[in-house]
């Protein structure tokens, strides 16, 4: 099984690492993590980077009214605080997504966008991002399309194969607008992604490239 | 005749071993006030212990300050809004952090880091509903397997030596994204320099520094 585009590059791991990553980039990060243990050990040798760089800043001093008024503050924060009820998700579901989902997949309102794929949005990002759901029925091919920006996706459910080759639960991938792909579900069972996309999707068909207009309005 | 010969070694290696002597003096000095900071740690986990938490304070705000400050600089507020946060957290998660299984340094960076994208998501002009809390934290709470703790010491002091040995370039690079919170693109404006300039200035510093290599 050939395997391309499987983890985040480095330098896209360390962007998570030092906290300057898009929300939406992160949480695909997140979902990814969740399936690899070689990236979560490179993640804590990439935080132990930023933790020395911290260190080696000029400390800045902190006054006296700061530290006493929080010392003041420490018992009542004990009271305070009461531990958030378990939420009853399924556990196969990455826990960056609890967020946006109460209790299963099945759960979520899919809107059909083909005959072989249904979609949900779960959120905008403040970048404009749109964070969606993909489902793509077993055997199922999503159309043939280009981005005009970044599509961040990761197989949360099943797998699918494409140009570049096959690619199972947890993968992470990034087309950039100069990838055309056709992402096929594989027979056995459906498929769900999670995917990023930063600018509207393009079609490349025909018939498909007459639609385009309609599909921009979408992200106006 | 083993004498001078060691002599001779001695004499020609002197700057090396001065310069090994004093970073390993540095190293151990650099262990135990980590291991002293954990204890508080402990003690603050187990008994509530305020006495401890205020050494914690005394020791991670500034650092914390520094932090926020190499943001927004001049932005003092801010950078104490950041503290409050931050030690807060330490304060309530004291008894979900492990010693012995995680850097007790690495642990303050990620609280710091998590508290300023919350601040961050907040008080942006543009909104997003993505709460980033079910997004950093958990997974790195999970602990590294045993043969991790093993290298834990020897890996802070090679990514220490390595940042020294850094490219001005390269640790400029680094500095913009993990202290100032830059992402590639706003690094790359700043710097006047192509996007993939920057990502293959963080790739290589990364290298150098030895942090993508599996031991």
């Amino acid at each position: 099984m050939e395997k391309t585009h499987n983890h985040p590059t480095d330098e896209l791991l360390a962007a998570y690492s030092a906290g300057s990553l898009p929300l939406s980039q992160a949480l695909c990060v997140s979902a990814h993590l969740e399936h690899c243990p070689a990236c979560v050990r490179k993640l804590q040798r990439l935080n132990r980077v930023g933790s020395e760089l911290m260190t080696q800043l000029k400390p800045a001093a902190a006054s006296a009214a700061l530290k006493e008024s929080l010392m003041a503050k420490l018992d009542m924060l004990d009271e305070e605080t009461v531990e958030p009820a378990p939420s009853v998700t399924d556990p196969s579901i990455p826990r960056c997504l609890h967020q946006f989902i109460e209790r299963g997949y099945e759960d979520l309102p899919w809107k059909r966008v083909s005959a072989d794929i249904q979609t949900v949005e779960l959120c905008r990002d403040s970048n404009g991002a749109r964070v969606e759901l993909l489902k793509i029925r077993p055997g199922g091919s999503a159309t043939t399309h280009t981005h005009l920006g970044d599509e961040y996706t990761v197989i949360l459910e099943g797998s699918f194969s494409d140009e570049s080759g096959v690619y199972a639960r947890g993968d992470f991938m990034v087309k950039d607008a100069s990838d055309k792909h056709t992402p096929v579900a594989t027979q056995d069972r459906e498929c769900i992604c999670l995917a990023v996309t930063e600018g509207p999707i393009q079609l490349t068909g025909f018939f498909n490239r007459l639609f385009n207009p309609l599909l921009r309005r979408g992200y106006a | 005749m083993i004498q001078p010969r060691r002599r001779a070694v001695f004499i020609g290696d002197r700057n090396d071993l001065l310069f090994n002597m004093k970073t390993m003096c540095k190293n151990e000095a650099h262990s135990d006030k980590l291991a002293a900071l954990s204890r508080c740690m402990t003690q603050v986990a187990e008994q509530r212990d305020k006495k401890a938490f205020a050494t914690l304070f005394d020791h991670y705000a500034p650092q914390i300050r520094a932090y926020s400050l190499a943001r927004e600089p001049g932005a003092d507020l801010v950078a104490d809004e950041l503290v409050q946060e931050v030690m807060t957290r330490v304060w309530l998660k004291a008894d979900k952090y492990n010693g012995r299984l995680a850097n007790l340094n690495t642990w303050i960076f990620t609280l710091a880091r998590n508290c300023r994208i919350d601040y961050l998501r907040r008080n942006s002009r543009f909104v997003t509903e993505i709460d980033p809390t079910g997004i950093f934290e958990e997974i790195e709470d999970e602990t590294p397997g045993p043969f991790q703790r093993v290298h834990q010491s020897r890996m802070g002091e090679s990514i220490r030596a390595g940042l020294e040995a850094l490219p001005r370039e390269q640790a400029e690079i680094l500095t913009k994204v993990y202290l100032e919170g830059k992402s590639h693109q706003q690094a790359s404006d700043e710097l006047k320099l192509p996007l993939g300039t920057v990502k293959s200035r963080v790739r290589l510093a990364l290298k150098k520094l030895e942090v993508l290599v599996e031991r």
